[in-house]
């Protein structure tokens, strides 16, 4: 699938926007996040964990419910570390141990809607 | 840290027996429709919350599996919140079929018979072919509805056997005037499992595996030194409901960077706001039934709620849990975290989601060995299981179940 750019100074994450820029919704994550090596988690992790200040500084900038496709992609992109920060900073592996795989749940903002 | 183990009450000093429950009630088919009958059919229910209908003409669908039930909440003109079953007079249609919505009449999209939002019915088309149909008394069927707390209960029994506070039996004054409502934002999570309901309801009444099945996610914020196996303190009991005190630690200050960014944000649901106690302004933690023994590591009051929900209030919002029997060997699992707000910037929504994600994956671990619980009790080795001194609240939990499928449990001793 093709997609916008990443805004310039976090092009260093158009490695992981195949991975995760075309999901939508937290359980998408979630089963992403069952699906990619610990290896592949790490690398994401590594790479944007210590720049989220950096990230959402330039997206401060934004009107939240008015994001620009570069940055609507960036945000999406960055949520995927939701998932991702619990394999590697939590369990040291991706899915959650003993649960069914693939595994999902519905999650619902009530009267919200996440991006 | 002064000694706390005169508060961990065993079961011993409730004078409670069930040390060894059947297996059978967990895997017999007879018994999940003894359930049904004897329990989900008279016990009260909660349902949500009032404030999912705040205006006139506000209307939610939520379906009960357990008693396969399709109910529609309203409130009326008249403010008053009402409960039916989604089903039409005439051919029995669940005509309702938003799950939420706003409106002043329902109309069935089969033939258009129309009802108003307090469940009275208002038209039919073609009337006259139905002489024999009495609009007056042929309105939606209702389900008695009663609230505590801002949440909404149902009965439905033709006639309950007692009111909603004889049912609660002292609970709800404990938890009178307690801050439900400053938190009315939530996020639902909904899964089922493979695995008896009660097996969920009991693993949110012991801390006993907290430090053992949760060791990576919640042992480092909640398992004290000086309470290893997290014993419930203080544990309270009225009627067949209960609630425990459990600790945290306050010096947990997770290093990891993600982590460490979302506390920066928005402290999770969990987490003690430090300044806020000080300043007196932290929602539960001030409450007079919530933490009566004013230990100064407080984490939540583990508040059960009979027959399904668990509650338990934190530092910024309260976690809902409830478990919803399907058959004797499936049920659902609904959790809402609920928090003070929406999110209001992009920073927040990041962090609600990450909260969000921790949340649900300690929720996945307990359903994970429910199922795996499932699995051994079906197997068929062990006649059996097994309830210790520290795990009171799972005894008492069986005994008031035999109660209620003895006919008795409503407001009897």
């Amino acid at each position: 699938m093709s997609h916008p750019a990443l805004p310039e100074k976090f092009a260093f994450l158009e490695p992981f926007v195949a991975t995760w820029g075309d999901l939508h919704t937290q359980d998408e994550r979630y089963r992403r996040r069952q699906e990619l090596s610990q290896g592949e988690l790490e690398a994401f992790h590594a790479a944007l964990a210590p720049r989220l200040e950096e990230v959402f500084t330039h997206i401060d900038q934004f009107d939240p419910k008015a994001l620009p496709e570069a940055e609507a992609l960036l945000f999406r992109v960055v949520l995927g570390l939701t998932e991702a920060s619990q394999a590697v900073e939590i369990f040291g592996q991706p899915r959650v141990p003993y649960a069914p795989f693939p595994h999902s749940v519905a999650m619902e903002w009530v009267g919200y809607q996440p991006h | 840290m002064a000694d706390l183990s005169e508060h961990m009450t065993k079961a011993r000093d409730m004078g409670l027996g069930h040390d060894r429950v059947p297996v059978e009630y967990y895997t017999s088919a007879d018994y999940f429709r003894r359930e049904q009958d004897m329990i989900f059919r008279r016990a009260w229910l909660m349902v949500g919350r009032v404030d999912e209908v705040p205006e006139p003409g506000d209307y939610i669908v939520r379906d009960l599996p357990t008693l396969k039930a399709s109910v529609v909440i309203t409130r009326g003109k008249d403010g008053k919140v009402r409960a039916f079953h989604n089903a039409c007079s005439h051919r029995g249609v669940a005509l309702v079929c938003q799950e939420r919505g706003n409106a002043m009449t329902f109309r069935c999209p089969y033939h258009a018979w129309v009802y108003r939002i307090d469940g009275s019915l208002s038209a039919i088309p073609a009337e006259q072919d139905f002489p024999h149909v009495d609009k007056a008394t042929s309105g939606l069927a209702p389900i008695h509805l009663d609230t505590w707390a801002g949440f909404i209960f149902l009965n439905f029994a033709q006639e309950p056997e007692a009111t909603l506070p004889q049912f609660l039996a002292g609970l709800d004054q404990m938890l009178e005037g307690a801050p439900f409502e400053q938190f009315p934002f939530c996020i639902r999570v909904t899964d089922e499992i493979d695995c008896n309901w009660k097996n969920l309801v009991n693993a949110f009444n012991e801390g006993y595996h907290v430090a053992i099945l949760h060791n990576k996610t919640l042992r480092p914020a909640v398992v004290p030194k000086e309470n290893p196996h997290l014993h419930y303190l203080d544990v309270k009991h009225f009627g067949p409901h209960s609630a425990g005190t459990v600790q945290r630690n306050f010096d947990y200050n997770p290093q990891a960077p993600a982590l460490t960014w979302v506390y920066a944000q928005m402290l999770p649901t969990s987490a003690p706001d430090i300044a806020a106690i000080e300043e007196g302004r932290a929602g539960f933690y001030e409450h007079p039934g919530i933490n009566r023994l004013k230990i100064p590591n407080f984490g939540t009051e583990t508040i059960t709620i009979f027959p399904n929900i668990s509650i338990q209030p934190l530092a910024n919002g309260y976690l809902f849990y409830q478990f919803w029997p399907i058959s004797e060997g499936r049920m659902r699992t609904e959790v809402r975290i609920y928090s003070r707000h929406a999110p209001r910037t992009l920073r927040e929504e990041y962090a609600m989601a990450s909260t969000l994600a921790a949340t649900r994956d300690v929720v996945v671990e307990d359903m994970a060995m429910s199922r795996l619980q499932q699995i051994g009790f079906e197997s068929g080795g062990k006649t059996h299981q097994q309830f210790g001194q520290n795990e009171p609240l799972l005894r008492m939990f069986t005994r008031d179940y035999e109660a209620y499928l003895q006919g008795k449990g409503m407001g009897q001793p």
